[in-house]
């Protein structure tokens, strides 16, 4: 069975199409990359799959289970079992590394103790056990990268949803950064959709890519 | 050769001459006269102020007053502007403006207007409002509409990108416990601290309800038995308590100044069948504490004899109110805005601090140490015209359109400036031709929004105006104790019609955004 299926969803802002009849099939522990210039919908894709965007038509599915269909949510972001790394990160300001790890363990119910083992061990894992107790202000733009992802995975999600998040780093940066997220992606067997117009990018990460182009209004 | 002095460095001197020569003077000579008696340094006013039998229970009762309202305000205001923020409630645009409405008018309407209800039911409400029951009441009408506005401002200011990553893992509670009001938390406590030291020194609502309060015997030391000393006295713990309760607040904003590089708005408290019985409950609460007392006060409004009447004993007040106010608010907007722009980027905190405690301390404290400063022979240009009220409001309310200034402006994205500055254009420049052009609507706001505070003003109004040239809500006041209720009504509908005209088109220049989700 298909892990995720979008049939034909189509989404528009103000009037102006976004996404038109977009049908995508996502398999399980695929690394996808959705590439193609900027503004061509490619944000509005991974927010549909999260939740955060209800579709005017069509239907997304996860593991057969229809979540969201012509313009209602019907499993809201928090059951998806999605994990997200924005673009500008969206680290919570006022928390620090550890914190920020946490909220969303607290959140599902993780016992405390077992909640400070997975966060250390997944901050050991991005190489960030010693600034645990930073804020993100104090941290390099490097280490704020690797404290999204592992914000994003200490909840174990199986879909990483990741929307240009190296776009603002240099190639050797992105380099050490994708080859931590595929040896994470191996060993946790996440579905990876990765959005981006950079082709180092897509050549660093991608077991398929998929070329989106700018969407014309309908008639 | 020395560094030229850049034309920046100017504007700000004389941004910073101004609000010291209306604010930080009056202040100064006030506190210098209360130690300073018959030429030499003394204490004998405080002395005589905390050895008399009145001061501590009417600094027990300030207290009280400032507290009941502050709390009332935060039950109350706080999850008002939670939902009109984040919620589907019905109505919730509706609701905001008409329990806004009590803001924009001079304090003392609603207690009129409560008044009249009262008297209508009998002996025992009447018992109930003219106390510390009443007084609660009113106030927390009146300043209700800063815990929710500022709540409602805070919540939507929080960067979208941080709640929705909090949503993937958790539902709306837990985003809006953990995410959504820690990081709303500098703007509802300097919410709650405003309406604190606003209540503290209020003054018109304690005098009609007759309830003893510090400023009101520091007025009454001022306006009726001319002691200046005693009044001085009486008036300088109000002031330290609003400069205490401004450096509260910024202790507490330490390290809790958020900048959000977008800001967006998402709608995620879907109330379900919540929503009719709140929007009940909301309608209630409008009812209650906006519709009735003003309803009540107005019913006698309308009648062309008391109109006449009205317009007969203080038509020139009315002119005179929205003249001095439309200038104030003007000298406000261009002072608030050039403030705003040397504010930005976290940069001139204690001139930021101090603006804000001027806004907090009573108009009866700031208006006592205009008097005292420009009350002399050589300055008598300034004493016995509206420039010792237009020096006041310009003190009184600069923090205002700083405030809304510097909001606007940080919208604006700083490499907008840099570009400007890299192409070559100096500072004057680039302020007319690229930061003036890209506010105009927060101009506008800051104009407005100084002409509401402006207009409402009693205080300042009462104490500050020049002989036979005072403003509308200070000449309702007077005219109370023995012009026709009729008549007074007819007053006070004038008056919040000129303070609703740019309320209204507040309304029109502040765009409805979509709500999306």
């Amino acid at each position: 069975m298909t892990y995720i299926e979008v049939d034909r969803v189509s989404k528009s802002f103000d009037e102006r199409v976004v996404i038109n009849q977009l049908s995508l099939h996502i398999e399980r522990s695929e690394r996808l990359v959705l590439f193609g210039p900027s503004g061509c919908g490619k944000t509005t894709v991974l927010r549909l799959l999260a939740g955060l965007e209800v579709p005017d038509k069509g239907e997304i599915r996860i593991e057969g289970q229809i979540v969201a269909s012509s313009g209602k949510n019907l499993v809201p972001p928090e059951k998806r079992n999605v994990g997200m790394v924005f673009q500008d990160l969206a680290l919570w300001p006022h928390m620090t590394v550890q914190q920020n790890l946490m909220f969303g363990l607290n959140a599902r119910g993780v016992k405390k103790r077992e909640a400070h083992v997975r966060v250390r061990e997944m901050l050991h894992r991005v190489g960030l056990e010693h600034r645990m107790d930073a804020k993100p202000h104090q941290l390099s733009g490097g280490e704020q990268q690797r404290v999204a992802l592992a914000r994003a995975l200490v909840s174990r999600p199986s879909i990483l949803l990741m929307d240009e998040p190296l776009s603002s780093l240099d190639d050797e940066r992105k380099g050490a950064i994708a080859s931590d997220l595929l040896g994470l992606q191996s060993q946790f067997g996440f579905t990876l959709v990765y959005v981006t117009h950079n082709q180092t990018e897509t050549d660093l990460l991608a077991s398929r890519v998929c070329r989106m182009r700018d969407v014309q209004p309908a008639a | 050769m020395g560094r030229p002095v850049r034309a920046e460095t100017i504007v700000l001197g004389l941004c910073v001459a101004l609000v010291a020569i209306a604010g930080l003077a009056p202040i100064a000579v006030m506190g210098f006269e209360s130690v300073w008696h018959d030429g030499h340094f003394s204490l004998d006013h405080y002395r005589e102020l905390i050895s008399s039998a009145r001061f501590w229970p009417l600094f027990g009762n300030s207290i009280q007053l400032a507290l009941a309202t502050t709390t009332v305000c935060g039950l109350i205001g706080v999850p008002a502007g939670i939902l009109f923020a984040k919620s589907d409630l019905s109505l919730r645009s509706g609701f905001m403006w008409l329990l806004t409405v009590p803001l924009v008018l001079p304090p003392y309407f609603v207690a009129l207007g409560w008044a009249r209800v009262v008297a209508r039911i009998g002996t025992i409400a009447s018992d109930w409002l003219f106390g510390f029951g009443g007084c609660v009441l009113v106030l927390s009408s009146v300043f209700l509409p800063i815990t929710m506005l500022l709540t409602f401002a805070s919540i939507l200011n929080v960067d979208r990108r941080l709640e929705e990553a909090a949503r993937l893992v958790s539902g709306w509670p837990g985003v809006l416990r953990r995410v959504t009001l820690p990081l709303s938390a500098p703007g509802i406590v300097f919410s709650l601290v405003l309406v604190f030291l606003l209540a503290m020194g209020e003054l018109s609502v304690p005098s009609f309800l007759r309830y003893p309060t510090l400023p009101v015997l520091s007025f009454t030391q001022f306006a009726a038995s001319y002691n200046f000393g005693a009044a001085t006295a009486a008036a300088v713990p109000l002031a330290a308590i609003a400069f205490v309760g401004v450096l509260v607040e910024s202790a507490f904003l330490r390290d809790r100044d958020y900048t959000f590089r977008s800001t967006g708005q998402t709608l995620f408290i879907s109330l379900r069948h919540w929503k009719s019985p709140l929007a009940a409950l909301m309608a209630a609460l409008c009812f209650a504490l906006v519709i009735l007392p003003l309803s009540a006060l107005f019913a006698d409004a309308f009648s062309p004899a008391a109109m006449h009447e009205a317009m007969q004993r203080a038509g020139a007040s009315v002119v005179r109110s929205v003249m001095y106010s439309a200038v104030a608010a003007t000298i406000l907007m261009a002072l608030g805005f050039l403030l705003g722009h040397f504010m930005r980027g976290g940069r001139q905190r204690v001139l930021s601090a101090f603006t804000l405690a001027l806004f907090a301390i009573p108009g009866t404290v700031l208006s006592i140490g205009l008097v005292r400063l420009w009350n002399t022979p050589g300055t008598w240009f300034i004493y016995a015209t509206p420039a010792l009220l237009i020096l006041g409001y310009t003190a009184q309310y600069c923090a205002v359109t700083t405030r809304l200034s510097l909001a606007g402006l940080m919208l604006i994205p700083t490499s907008l400036d840099e570009a400007g500055r890299l192409s070559g254009a100096m500072w004057a420049r680039r302020l007319f031709r690229i930061s003036i052009p890209l506010s105009t609507r927060t101009l506008v706001f800051a104009w407005l929004a100084a002409y509401i505070f402006c207009l409402r003003d009693v205080p300042i109004a009462l104490m500050a105006a020049p002989p036979g040239g005072d403003p509308l809500p200070a000449r309702i006041l007077t005219l109370m104790a023995n012009g026709a209720p009729p008549m007074i009504a007819s007053l006070c509908l004038i008056m919040a019609i000129a303070s609703l005209i740019p309320l209204v088109v507040l309304a029109r220049v502040i765009p409805s955004r979509g709500i999306t989700g």
